[in-house]
């Protein structure tokens, strides 16, 4: 690099003004300031051999093996970010799942509405091809099938109610526990119990998944879960909010009666 | 990783919850929505200027394919790239989908980072707005 000694005067515009006087100054101006520029220069080049000096005795090699670790490592440290960084991207994306699973159980207070959602979440968020959702009758508590999707073959799945007798059923409507299968005494692929407030509203019965879906995946567990708890606070609050509707309109029509006699 | 910015991207579905989560993994892109076949033709005799669609197949009134025939057909609209987003997932159904004119063809129950790959691939090959 050159060190600034041979810099020639500075050349100006030939139809500048002709004060010679101001020319002289704002030449002397601009070689001043040319000068600091070059002594910069030189500062930041000793300083950047200071640092390789100081990484190289740092590795205890020489410079350029001292630059060579710190590049390998920051290679390093860059594809472990990479990763952790995919690994948010997935995390976010199954909370997302999450958020949108809970939100549209929630979005509605018709009962038809929050089945159908349910249905929703089985077949697009979960890849379920075959299933069917148990509701608790409120007057006889036994369990109606409310909604069958993808004509499962399984005997009892084609009446209108649950009479009982498939062991991941029954397991999991006694105990509200999650149960995957299938088993020697069950084909469910997995049970999912509708539970609220201790009681067992429903569940969910899933006899098959999509082609392209060979098994449930450690994400279904998540959603299965959310499914259990929010699905039933869902159909629970849309029956009591239709049940007191219902009484809502007897009662005006009660009234409006009285009012016209 | 980034969702199409500016952009506008009609989504033809006739899942509610599905909508949801194209507008919650997808802001802050502009979606019009559509749930129907007929209804995406409608919403695209409104909004011509959408940069992509995003397509369910089982869908009542009008089914994904025909709506996408319909598209394809017509050349104003048929430059616009189609993600078919379904649970139809045979092989013959995706070679059905992509001969009939489809970009892509993603499969559900969906991860938010293959959509996003998608989307963005078929941003990149498109002018910006």
């Amino acid at each position: 690099m050159s060190d600034g000694s041979n810099m020639t005067d500075p050349i100006l515009p030939a139809d500048v003004p002709a004060d010679e006087g101001a020319l002289a100054q704002g030449g002397r101006d601009a070689m001043a300031t040319l000068q600091r520029a070059q002594q910069l220069v030189r500062d930041a080049q000793a300083a950047i051999e200071e640092a390789s000096r100081v990484v190289g005795l740092g590795n205890g090699a020489g410079p350029s093996d001292g630059v060579e670790a710190r590049l390998v490592a920051a290679e390093n440290e860059r594809a472990e970010l990479t990763g952790r960084l995919a690994d948010v991207e997935h995390q976010v994306g199954r909370l997302m799942t999450l958020y949108v699973a809970t939100y549209q159980l929630h979005a509605t207070l018709d009962p038809v509405e929050v089945q159908t959602t349910i249905a929703e979440i089985a077949l697009n968020l979960i890849g379920a091809e075959q299933f069917v959702l148990l509701l608790i009758d409120d007057e006889d508590q036994s369990y109606e099938i409310r909604l069958r999707q993808g004509e499962p073959t399984t005997p009892w799945a084609q009446a209108e109610r649950y009479a009982g007798g498939d062991f991941l059923v029954d397991a999991a409507l006694a105990d509200g526990g999650l149960r995957f299968g299938p088993t020697a005494q069950s084909s469910a692929l997995a049970v999912v119990p509708l539970r609220v407030q201790d009681v067992t509203v429903g569940a969910l019965v899933i006899f098959k998944l999509l082609a392209h879906k060979p098994a449930f995946v450690k994400e279904d567990h998540d959603l299965l879960d959310l499914l259990g708890a929010h699905a039933a606070s869902a159909v629970f609050a849309s029956r009591v909010y239709s049940k007191t509707a219902r009484k809502l309109r007897t009662l005006e029509s009660l009234i409006r009666l009285v009012n016209k006699g | 990783m980034n969702a199409v910015k500016n952009r506008k991207v009609l989504v033809v579905e006739d899942s509610r919850l599905i909508h949801k989560m194209y507008e919650v993994m997808l802001r802050p892109t502009t979606l019009v929505s559509a749930y129907d076949g007929r209804d995406g033709l409608d919403k695209l005799s409104q909004s011509p200027d959408v940069d992509l669609i995003i397509l369910d197949i089982n869908m009542p009134k009008m089914t994904g394919l025909e709506f996408l025939a319909q598209v394809k057909s017509t050349p104003a609209l048929a430059q616009i790239p189609v993600i078919i987003v379904s649970t139809e997932g045979k092989e013959e159904d995706v070679a059905r989908g992509l001969q009939n004119g489809a970009a892509a063809y993603l499969r559900k129950p969906f991860q938010r980072e293959d959509l996003l790959k998608l989307v963005n691939r078929l941003e990149s090959k498109q002018p910006a707005a």
